[in-house]
C-alpha cells in the first residue's frame, strides 16, 4: 500500500513540475468530455422542450384531408364524414370543417381590395373542434349548437387573424363575410399542430349554409385517436369514410413534424458525439506524443531512478500512472466545463436543463480509457530505457 | 557489516562462501553482434569490507563498464557478479533492483539529481519503496543531509545550489540506504579544488570496516587518497595494489 502511495506520489510530482506541459496534454480529454456531455446535454434539453410540447399537444391528433382526382375543385368529404370516422373504435373525438374559399372577411367596411389580394381564409367549423384539437380560446367562446338554433351570425377569430384585425379581448366586435356582419364572439387560442388555423375565421356550419350559400360539404376533419393507436387509426380512416376510394382521403399526424424535429436532434447529437470522440482521440495521439518526447527529455531522471532501485515495471507505472492523471484530471475538468455548457445555454434559450449524469461517467471512463492507452507505449518506452545509456558514466 | 551477516543474505539463494562484498569472476562485456567489441576480458575482482579504492586506467581501458557491471546498471556478456554472494545475473529485473538499491551508492560525475525535486526530495527518491512511511522517510533523508551540513539546503532545488553542495547532495542520496558500496564515478570531475577537496574529504569519512567506497577516477590525487589501487588497460586489470601505512 505505501509502495503505491509512493508511486502516485512521484508520478504526481512529475505532473506538477511541467504544469504547462501537463495543462496542454489535459487539452484532449477536456475538449473531448466537454464536448460529449455537452453535445448530449444541450440535444436533450432541447428535446426535453419539445418532448413537453408534445406531451401537452398529444401525438394522436390526426388531419384528413378530401382528396381528388387531377383537376377536381373543392374536393370535400360526404356530409356524414365524421359519424363514418366515429364509426372506428379507436376514434375518441372529430370535428370538421369547411374551407369557403368564396368568402371575403374584411375587418372593415373599406378594406375589400387588401382583402380581396390576401384573402382570410373563412372556415365553418363544429361546436367541438377546440375541444378535439385541445387548445383553449384565447377569449370570449367557441361556437356552439345555439349559434345555429337562434341563427346568430358569430363568428371566432384565429389568434393570428386576431392580431391581424386589431381584436382587444372582450371587445364588442364585428367583421364583414361576404359583406355580411358577423359578430366576434371569441378568439381561439394558438395551434401549434395546425398553424394554418390561426390565420382562419371561424363561422357555423349553419351559417355557412344558410348565410354564406356553401353546401354544407367537410374538406378537413381533426381526428383524435386513442394514444398509442395513431397510426392504426390513421390507416384506417380512408376506409370508413370510403368515398370513391382511400385515394381520395388524405392523412397526416402532425405530430410527426415536432418528433422529427426531436429526431433531428438526436442526429445533431451523434454528429457532436463523434466531434467529441475525435477531440479525444485527436488528445490521445497528442497524450503519446508529448509523453514520448517526455521519456527522452527525462531519461537521465529515469537513469538516476533505476541506479538508487527502482525496478522497470515501477519506471513504466510511473509514467503510466501520469497518462491516467491525465485522463483523470482532463475527464473531470471537461465534465465541469460540458454541465456548465449546458446550464448557460439552456438558461439562454428558456430550455429546462437535462443532463444525463448516468452517461457522464461513461465518457470520463473512455477519456482515461484513450489517456492510459496513449501512455503505454511511452511507459513502456521508459521501462525499457537503459541506465547506463542515460547516465553516461566515466 | 558482520560475518553472520554475509552467511544469511537478505535476498535468499546460495549460501555466502567468501567475505567479499562484491565479487567479479572472469567477467567479460562484450559490445556489439557482428563485429564484437570486448569493452572487458576475463576480469575477476573482489571488493571487501573496509575497502577504500580507486579504479585508474586511460579512456577505453574499461573503467565505466566496470563501473556499470559493478553497480549492476549493466550484465556481464559471460561471468559472475556477485553481491554479498548473491549471482545477480540470475536474479529477475525487481530482485536485482532492489539489491542494487540496497546495497550500492552511486555518485556521479555530473551529480545527476533530479530537477525538479529539492534536496531532500531527490535524496529520498532511494528511500522510495522501501514500505517506509512518509514520516521516516523524511526523517532519515534530512538525517543524511544533515550529516553532509546540508540541512539548511534541505527544500532548495539543485538549480539553486552550488556544484560541490549537490555533488554533497547526491552523497547523502548515496549514503541515505546504508548500502555496502559506494560506487563515485569521477566525484570531484565537475568541482572546482576547494570543493573538490571538500568530497574527497567526505569520502575520507564515509570510511568504514563494514563498507567498500570504489572511485573510479582519472585524478592522481583522487587515485592517491584510496589505499587500494586497481589499475585498468584494455578492459583487463593490469595491476591489483594495496597502499601499506607505516606507522610515524
Amino acid at each position: 500500500m505505501s509502495q503505491l502511495r509512493d508511486l502516485i506520489g512521484v508520478a504526481w510530482a512529475g505532473l506538477k513540475a511541467r504544469k504547462v506541459r501537463t495543462l496542454l496534454i489535459m487539452l484532449g480529454p477536456v475538449i473531448g468530455v466537454a464536448a460529449m456531455v455537452s453535445a448530449v446535454g444541450l440535444t436533450e434539453s432541447a428535446k426535453g422542450a419539445l418532448q413537453s410540447q408534445l406531451a401537452q399537444l398529444g401525438t394522436n391528433l390526426i388531419i384528413a384531408q378530401a382528396g381528388g382526382t387531377f383537376g377536381t375543385q373543392n374536393p370535400t368529404f360526404p356530409v356524414n364524414a365524421v359519424q363514418r370516422v366515429e364509426n372506428v373504435s379507436t376514434v375518441t373525438g372529430a370535428a370538421a370543417t369547411t374551407n369557403l374559399s368564396g368568402v371575403i372577411s374584411l375587418p372593415i367596411q373599406g378594406a375589400s381590395s387588401y382583402y380581396q389580394a390576401f384573402p382570410v381564409p373563412v372556415r365553418a367549423a363544429d361546436d367541438n373542434l377546440p375541444a378535439v384539437l385541445q387548445v383553449p380560446l384565447l377569449d370570449g367562446r367557441w361556437l356552439n349548437p345555439s349559434d345555429s338554433q337562434l341563427h346568430q351570425r358569430s363568428v371566432v377569430l384565429g389568434s393570428g387573424i386576431a392580431r391581424q384585425y386589431g381584436y382587444l379581448p372582450g371587445e364588442v366586435r364585428t367583421i364583414l363575410l361576404n359583406n355580411t356582419n358577423f359578430g366576434v364572439v371569441g378568439v381561439l387560442g394558438p395551434v401549434a399542430l395546425d398553424p394554418d388555423l390561426d390565420n382562419a375565421a371561424f363561422v357555423t356550419q349553419w351559417a355557412a349554409k344558410h348565410i354564406l350559400g356553401t353546401n354544407g360539404e367537410p374538406n378537413e376533419l381533426y381526428i383524435r385517436a386513442v394514444p398509442g393507436t395513431t397510426q392504426a387509426t390513421t390507416n384506417a380512416i380512408p376506409t370508413a369514410i370510403n368515398l370513391g376510394g382511400p385515394d381520395q382521403v388524405s392523412t397526416k399526424i402532425p405530430s410527426d413534424v415536432l418528433q422529427a424535429a426531436a429526431q433531428a436532434n438526436k442526429t445533431l447529437q451523434q454528429v457532436a458525439l463523434l466531434a467529441g470522440l475525435l477531440a479525444l482521440t485527436v488528445g490521445g495521439i497528442g497524450i503519446a506524443n508529448v509523453m514520448s518526447i517526455s521519456v527522452i527529455q527525462r531519461s537521465a531522471e529515469i537513469g538516476i531512478r533505476r541506479a538508487v532501485g527502482h525496478s522497470r515495471s515501477k519506471i513504466g507505472a510511473q509514467f503510466l500512472l501520469e497518462s491516467l492523471f491525465v485522463g483523470v484530471l482532463g475527464g473531470i475538468l471537461g465534465a465541469v466545463i460540458g454541465i456548465g455548457v449546458v446550464f448557460a445555454v439552456s438558461k439562454l434559450a428558456g430550455w429546462v436543463v437535462v443532463i444525463s449524469y448516468g452517461d457522464i461517467p461513461i465518457w470520463m471512463g473512455l477519456a482515461l480509457f484513450v489517456s492510459v492507452a496513449a501512455g503505454l507505449y511511452p511507459s513502456i518506452k521508459a521501462a525499457r530505457l537503459e541506465p547506463l545509456e542515460t547516465l553516461r558514466l566515466g | 557489516m558482520s560475518e553472520a551477516a554475509f552467511e544469511t543474505p537478505p535476498y535468499g539463494g546460495p549460501p555466502v562462501n567468501n567475505h567479499s562484498l562484491l565479487e567479479l569472476e572472469m567477467v567479460s562485456r562484450v559490445y556489439g553482434e557482428e563485429v564484437e567489441v570486448y569493452a572487458l576480458r576475463d576480469v575477476s575482482l573482489q571488493i571487501f569490507p573496509g575497502d577504500f579504492m580507486s579504479i585508474v586506467g586511460p579512456s577505453g581501458s574499461g573503467k565505466s563498464t566496470m563501473l556499470g557491471l559493478l553497480g549492476v546498471l549493466d550484465l556481464p556478456t559471460s561471468g559472475t557478479i556477485r553481491i554479498a554472494g548473491q549471482d545477480v545475473s540470475a536474479l529477475d529485473d525487481p530482485t536485482r533492483s532492489k539489491l542494487r538499491g540496497d546495497s550500492i551508492g552511486f555518485v556521479f560525475q555530473q551529480f545527476h539529481l533530479i530537477p525538479h525535486l529539492t534536496a531532500l526530495g531527490n535524496v529520498e527518491t532511494a528511500l522510495l519503496y522501501r514500505d517506509l512511511r512518509t514520516k521516516e522517510r523524511h526523517e532519515r533523508a534530512y538525517d543524511a543531509l544533515d550529516r553532509l551540513g546540508l540541512a539548511e539546503r534541505a527544500h532548495h532545488r539543485p538549480v539553486q545550489m552550488s556544484g560541490g553542495e549537490q555533488q554533497r547532495v547526491a552523497l547523502a542520496r548515496a549514503i541515505v540506504t546504508n548500502p555496502l558500496v559506494i560506487l563515485a564515478d569521477e566525484p570531484t570531475g565537475a568541482l572546482d579544488s576547494v570543493n573538490a577537496a571538500n568530497v574527497l574529504e567526505i569520502f575520507r569519512r564515509l570510511e568504514s570496516p563494514e563498507r567498500a567506497v570504489v572511485m573510479v577516477t582519472h585524478d592522481a590525487t583522487v587515485a592517491g587518497t584510496a589505499r587500494r589501487q586497481v589499475t585498468m588497460r584494455d578492459g583487463r586489470i593490469v595491476a591489483d595494489e594495496r597502499r601499506v601505512e607505516v606507522a610515524q
